[in-house]
């Protein structure tokens, strides 16, 4: 059994006059421990899979399968229980809170899981450390450079330990050198055992995934995997 | 199915955020929009305040009338012949009865056992004067020598006048510290004399100051013996009054029972028809000033309560604005796990929080307000419980009211929607 099951997937948004279909039946498996980077042109469906994943949002059609639950049959505070427990997500725009320190966001998960106080602040101090932003942990994101800020973003993201890390282009904000120093730590995150799915539009970047599945006008196109060795 | 290692395994998911944890968050949102959250503060105090004046207003002045009415004592009635009239119709009825004269008092002295002290009364004003100084429309009693055994008014100086004194139709004045203010320009007035509507009168006691009750100065009055006034200005017709001690507090019925009967019998009104007269007691007068004030209280504080309603909608907008301005906030929050509770508590503390401050600051200044308007009018204003607690619960109420649609609002954004609010 895969970790992540997606069978048929359609997302259609209404638009009133027509109709937008963003995913035309996606198929796909996501096995525990694999690292995937999806890519496709603009407009390909790939933040609107990405968002079905992370149970941002939920499909028009057809079944996800996440660590054998159909989340079709959660309710909403399920679905926010594995937002919070089982899925990291990673933000092109960052996504933290501009007036908490950096700490504090790295603690918001843990918040709404009712971690005791102490717990919390220990767990998000080894996520800060782990993300090398050890020296920056009270600092609000407006003082901290964007490479920091998707540091920040990504210990957040790790620090409820979750079954899949997912990244909607986390370096699309960023310059290529510092792309690669963010691309570097979510590597390590999966080396040491995490599920990791990014997008992105850099073949640079997504070469060093184990397999990249290439979207088109919201299906599959083809999937590339690396050669072993 | 992959089987996850978990450092928190034994953490209830279920767990809400702490209220704690709420109520940091609230605070920290509160302060970040200081200039935001002082005008929702501002909305509030405005309702609170105005609810609270009145409150504090309307129950100061059922206070100091009850003192007042007390004055009487629970044991004392009145005889009068008007009682407490309420329509046209029942003042022209009265004004029919046959006075009350000081024969009724007599037969009350001869029947009533339980009448402990019987007294009489009678009003007017009159012109006083001593050399070139004066007043006019003074309130002049005319009472019989034991009315201050009845009455509560105390003796400041000197003495009140005795029963030989009544007897004899002595020109004597017991007078309130006004006269002796303005009359005698603040000298010792005892064995002095002073004219009462022409009369020379030697004043033999000052009362003890009472102060002013609702803007009325209650120290500018003089008493002479009945008798006097009597033969002076002639018998008291009208607003001749009966005033009755009754030996006992518990068995004031009997004793009204015992002087109903007696004058009942006296003036020949027959076995079905109602009394010629009217008996007062400080509880009915009481009762009937609050009934004829009950609308009037409620229609204020309904009023007033507007204003509470204006500042529930003051919070309602600006809890709208802010839910609106922080979507990407929501958004943030409800991605990484924020349930609908989570993020509804969140704003409905906020709100909560504002209303609570709004009206812990509305009910100190309704109170203030209403005590500097009180120092007006000799209005003795104090705290009230029942003020502090009204002024806390509408304010909390107001808060969950209007803040829960706002506070609805935010907890239903859609995460995705939220997140990609510009
Ligand atoms: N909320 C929405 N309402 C209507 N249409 C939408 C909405 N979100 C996405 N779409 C449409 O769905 C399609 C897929 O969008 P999506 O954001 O998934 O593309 P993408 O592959 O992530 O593109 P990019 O590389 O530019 O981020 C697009 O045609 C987009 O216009
Ligand atoms: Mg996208």
């Amino acid at each position: 059994m895969s970790l992540i099951e997606v069978e048929n997937l359609w997302k259609t948004y209404d638009m009133g006059h027509e109709q937008v279909n963003a995913l035309r039946g996606v198929d796909m498996k996501i096995e525990k421990g694999e690292y995937v980077a999806i890519m496709g042109p603009s407009g390909s469906g790939k933040s609107t899979l990405m968002n079905l994943i992370g149970c941002l949002d939920t499909p028009s059609k057809g079944t996800y399968r996440l660590n054998n639950q159909a989340v079709a049959d959660l309710n909403d505070d399920e679905l926010a229980r594995i937002r919070n427990k089982e899925i990291g997500f990673v933000f092109q725009t960052f996504n933290l809170l501009p007036r908490a320190t950096a700490l504090h966001n790295v603690e918001l998960p843990l918040i709404y899981n009712g971690t005791s106080r102490e717990l919390r602040r220990e767990s998000a101090e080894r996520a800060m450390q782990i993300v090398g932003l050890g020296d920056r942990m009270t600092h609000r994101p407006n003082e901290l450079s964007g490479g920091q800020r998707q540091r920040v973003a990504v210990a957040r993201a790790l620090v409820n330990n979750p079954s899949i890390l997912l990244a909607d282009e986390p370096t699309g904000n960023l310059d290529t050198s510092t792309g690669m120093e963010i691309m570097g730590l979510l590597a390590d995150l999966h080396r040491s055992g995490n599920t990791l799915i990014v997008v992105t539009h850099e073949y640079d970047i997504a070469k060093f995934a184990d397999r990249i599945i290439f979207l088109r006008d919201g299906q599959i196109e083809k999937e590339e995997y690396k050669q072993a060795g | 199915m992959a089987k996850l290692k978990k450092k928190n395994t034994n953490k209830p998911d279920d767990k809400l955020v702490s209220i704690f944890e709420s109520i940091r968050i609230a605070v920290s949102a509160i302060w970040a929009n200081r200039l935001r959250s002082a005008l929702t503060l501002f909305g509030v105090i405005i309702g609170v305040t105005s609810v609270i004046t009145i409150i504090s207003a309307i129950e100061a002045l059922m206070g100091s009338f009850e003192d007042q009415i007390n004055k009487l004592g629970p044991a004392t009635f009145v005889i009068t012949k008007f009682g407490i009239i309420t329509s046209e119709e029942e003042f022209f009825k009265a004004l029919k009865r046959k006075d009350l004269s000081l024969e009724d008092k007599r037969a009350l002295e001869k029947g009533c056992p339980d009448c402990e002290e019987i007294a009489a009364r009678a009003f007017r004003r009159s012109k006083v004067k001593r050399g070139n100084k004066g007043l006019r429309r003074v309130l002049t009693a005319g009472a019989t020598h034991n009315l201050i055994e009845i009455v509560d008014f105390e003796v400041g100086e000197g003495r009140s006048f005795t029963a030989e004194e009544y007897d004899r139709n002595s020109r004597v004045v017991f007078i309130g510290p006004t006269i002796v203010e303005e009359v005698f320009e603040g000298q010792d007035p005892i064995g002095k004399t002073m004219k009462v509507q022409g009369r020379k009168f030697t004043v033999i006691g000052v009362a003890k100051e009472r102060g002013s009750f609702l803007g009325n100065n209650q120290d500018n009055f003089i008493m002479i013996p009945l008798s006097t006034y009597s033969k002076i200005f002639g018998r008291p017709r009208r607003n001749l009054d009966i005033l009755v001690k009754s030996s006992t507090v518990e068995g004031i019925d009997e004793t009204q029972d015992q002087a109903r009967s007696i004058l009942r019998a006296r003036r020949g009104v027959k076995y079905n028809d109602e009394d010629d007269f009217a008996i007062l007691t400080a509880d009915n007068i009481l009762s009937f000033f609050n009934n004829i004030t009950r609308a009037a209280r409620i229609a204020l504080i309904g009023i007033s309560s507007i204003s509470i309603v204006v500042g529930g909608i003051v919070i309602m907008n600006i809890m709208m604005v802010s839910v609106t301005e922080r979507t990407r906030e929501i958004g943030i929050r409800k991605s990484i796990g924020a349930r609908r509770k989570n993020i509804m508590v969140q704003f409905l503390f906020e709100a909560l929080i504002l209303s609570l401050g709004g009206g812990i600051i509305g009910t100190a200044l309704g109170i203030a307000i209403a005590a500097i308007l009180g120092s007006q009018i000799s209005l003795p204003v104090t705290p009230s419980l029942f003020a502090i607690v009204a002024g806390l619960s509408i304010s909390t109420g107001v808060g969950v009211f209007f803040g829960m649609y706002p506070a609805m609002k935010a907890s239903r954004l859609d995460p995705i929607d939220a997140l990609s609010f510009e």
